[in-house]
């Protein structure tokens, strides 16, 4: 005769067999809900790459140049342009120093 | 009787009951160890050997889903996208499933029209079962195909490195082979690190880059060169800027360069460089004692030593001290000095300023300089002006960069958080300090070789070399030049060099001064307001002034000897 303790034994084994089965189950397909996302974020991601790769195209600097010279009629910051106030006083001060 | 047939009854039962119960022992233990197995190996599946147990899983999964970490993206120092990878369809066809052939050849050539008849046919007769057409199709093509319903064709998603700003920045940025590994370039030397997914950003600086590139070939088409090389770093940190080579490429299409183009001129190609080494050689003859800043040197005569004969291309009939060599760019009185402090004391500071080694720079293409090392009066005279050293211009530039920035030595680099890096002090403070007036002179003085370096506003100071290019076959092409100009900014506190060199320029004027120092002008003008470098303030004033206690004399106004 298989006496009491024998079949809590088993009994606890079939159940522990069964729950860890569906544990892993449930967790390989979250794990492949997870691959998914993972592939809907990297093509995402690509496609950010694109948007990205556009906007580094028409800031290229060449072309940025030719539409400053060409639309903008900008030209080129000269010396005499970067003048401020401080640097202004104190060129001042010197050359006024140096003819006194 | 009945007795003993009861004995031997209740002996029956006894032995019956026995074996039973061992049966049952054998039956349970087996079940139970049965149980134990099965239990042990689902506790080990779900929990032990989790990381297995989901690869064993994917392994099962759709293909599609899982994939490759993507290349990391190449940004400049201001976050600009300089490559990055993006998805392409390719085109391709399994024959076994055409039906008919010419149909669809005849499909296939409405949409892609430069696709051969011959070679289709080729393909479509093939026994294989997968064949690519195109490797790139745009969006409007895949509609157009699938508007057809051609059969038998697979249009599968691949990855693809671009670069954007197409040619900018080529050498540094290299390219990938269409497995997606990096085969030059920065993509090649930091390959393990964007096949991570890692994202770099390198030192280089987009607008600079392109002003730096544009001025060159300019200069290269005025002068009609066969290239040249253009540098622009920290003269700090060793943070390169600018790194151009001409003729350059688009990586885009990497297959189709030419070795030519291919070739960095700027870190992997080795030049007499000229001239330009009398910086150094002025900047050892002031570190060792052996030398004064007022000493002077006779450069009246040719100097001849065994069979060769020294001499200068604008002769001077006067004696000279250390920066009217520099200056004047005398050949002569810099094979004087370095006859002073000899061989060993050259060779020795030749090695300290990297000269003698590849450079550290995280690019593959780096070029070992050659250097003759015979230790001869000869050699020793002739390194002093920069003929038989062979060295890269990104060299010569960290060089440069050394000789100003107080004597410490600085390694260019492309790596940002690399430029934290305390180097050794290869010279002193004094004679750096020294060397900073003396190449403010070579570009400031009425006399000096560099004079059209001079970019209003800004002290910039350099040295010029122009130097008759060596012919593979043994010794020198005559009438072919490479020159070369290095450079500093603002010369009160230096805190950029710009090397440019032009491989040579034809024309009757085709010496540094009239093909290099016009380019640093114009990249000064055109980056200083970039990089905030302010014109004239109160220290270039004080700088400039302090210029006046050295004395350069002029051809033909010398002491009579």
């Amino acid at each position: 005769m298989i006496k009491y303790p024998s079949f809590l034994v088993i009994f606890v084994i079939i159940f522990i067999a069964i729950s860890l089965y569906q544990i892993k189950y449930f967790i390989s397909k979250k794990e492949m809900e997870l691959a998914k996302i993972n592939k809907q974020k990297r093509n995402t991601q690509l496609d950010l790459y694109i948007l990205k790769a556009e906007l580094s195209y028409l800031k290229r600097p060449d072309r940025l140049e030719k539409i400053a010279k060409n639309k903008l009629q900008m030209t080129e910051i000269l010396p005499i342009d970067i003048w401020n106030l401080k640097d202004f006083v104190d060129v001042t001060k010197s050359l006024n120093e140096s003819g006194s | 009787m009945q007795f003993l047939f009861f004995h031997n009854n209740a002996f029956s039962k006894n032995n019956n009951f026995k074996t039973i119960r061992v049966k049952l022992l054998i039956c349970s233990t087996l079940l139970i160890s049965a149980f134990a197995s099965i239990g042990y190996r689902t506790v080990s599946l779900a929990s032990i050997e989790n990381n297995k147990t989901a690869q064993i899983s994917f392994k099962k999964a759709p293909s599609d889903i899982l994939q490759h970490t993507i290349r990391g993206n190449i940004f400049d120092r201001n976050n600009n996208l300089l490559a990055t990878t993006v998805n392409v369809s390719s085109l391709n066809i399994n024959p076994q499933e055409v039906l008919d052939i010419n149909q669809t050849i005849f499909n296939l050539k409405k949409v892609f029209p430069k696709l051969n008849r011959e070679r289709l046919l080729q393909k479509l007769n093939s026994d294989r079962k997968h064949i690519n057409l195109l490797r790139e199709i745009s969006p409007k093509d895949h509609v157009s195909l699938l508007k057809l319903g051609i059969e038998a064709l697979k249009i599968e998603n691949s990855e693809k490195r671009i670069y954007p700003n197409h040619t900018l920045a080529s050498h540094v940025l290299g390219s990938t082979d269409i497995d997606g590994k990096g085969i030059a370039g920065i993509e090649k030397s930091l390959n393990k690190q964007l096949s991570g997914g890692q994202d770099i950003s390198i030192t280089i600086h987009s607008g600079i880059q392109h002003i730096t590139k544009t001025l060159l070939s300019e200069q290269i088409k005025k002068f009609k060169a066969e290239g040249g090389a253009g540098i622009i770093m920290n003269a700090k940190n060793g943070e390169v800027y600018a790194l151009v080579s001409l003729p350059d490429y688009n990586a885009n299409n990497y297959n189709k360069i030419s070795d030519k183009k291919l070739f960095n001129k700027a870190t992997k190609g080795t030049y007499e460089l000229g001239s330009t080494l009398k910086l150094i050689t002025a900047a050892v003859a002031l570190e060792s004692d052996l030398i004064n800043e007022n000493e002077v040197f006779d450069v009246s005569s040719p100097l001849r030593i065994s069979s060769k004969t020294i001499s200068d291309y604008h002769p001077l009939n006067y004696s000279i001290n250390i920066p009217e060599v520099v200056v004047h760019s005398s050949n002569i009185g810099s094979a004087k000095i370095a006859e002073k402090f000899g061989p060993s004391t050259q060779l020795k500071y030749l090695k300290s300023l990297g000269l003698m080694d590849k450079l550290s720079l995280e690019l593959p293409e780096l070029g070992k300089p050659q250097v003759r090392t015979d230790k001869k009066l000869l050699t020793t005279m002739t390194i002093s002006y920069g003929h038989g050293i062979s060295i890269t211009p990104s060299h010569l530039a960290s060089a440069t960069a050394t000789i100003v920035n107080d004597g410490i030595r600085v390694d260019p680099t492309l790596l940002i958080s690399k430029s934290s890096k305390i180097n050794n002090r290869i010279f002193s403070n004094k004679t750096s300090k020294t060397m900073r007036n003396i190449m403010r002179l070579v570009v400031s003085n009425k006399n000096g070789t560099a004079k059209q370096a001079e970019a209003s506003g800004y002290l910039v100071g350099g040295k010029t070399g122009t130097a008759e290019k060596v012919n593979p076959a043994g010794g020198y092409f005559k009438k072919q030049n490479i020159v070369t100009l290095t450079s500093a900014f603002p010369m009160d506190n230096p805190q950029f060099i710009i090397t440019v060199m032009i491989d040579n320029p034809k024309g009757q004027r085709r010496t540094a001064g009239w093909v290099a120092a016009p380019v640093v002008n114009k990249i000064v003008t055109r980056i200083a307001p970039i990089l905030r470098i302010k014109p004239l303030t109160k220290s270039s004033i004080n700088f400039s002034k302090n210029l006046l206690k050295y004395k350069i004399r002029g051809k033909d106004k010398g002491a009579n000897l």
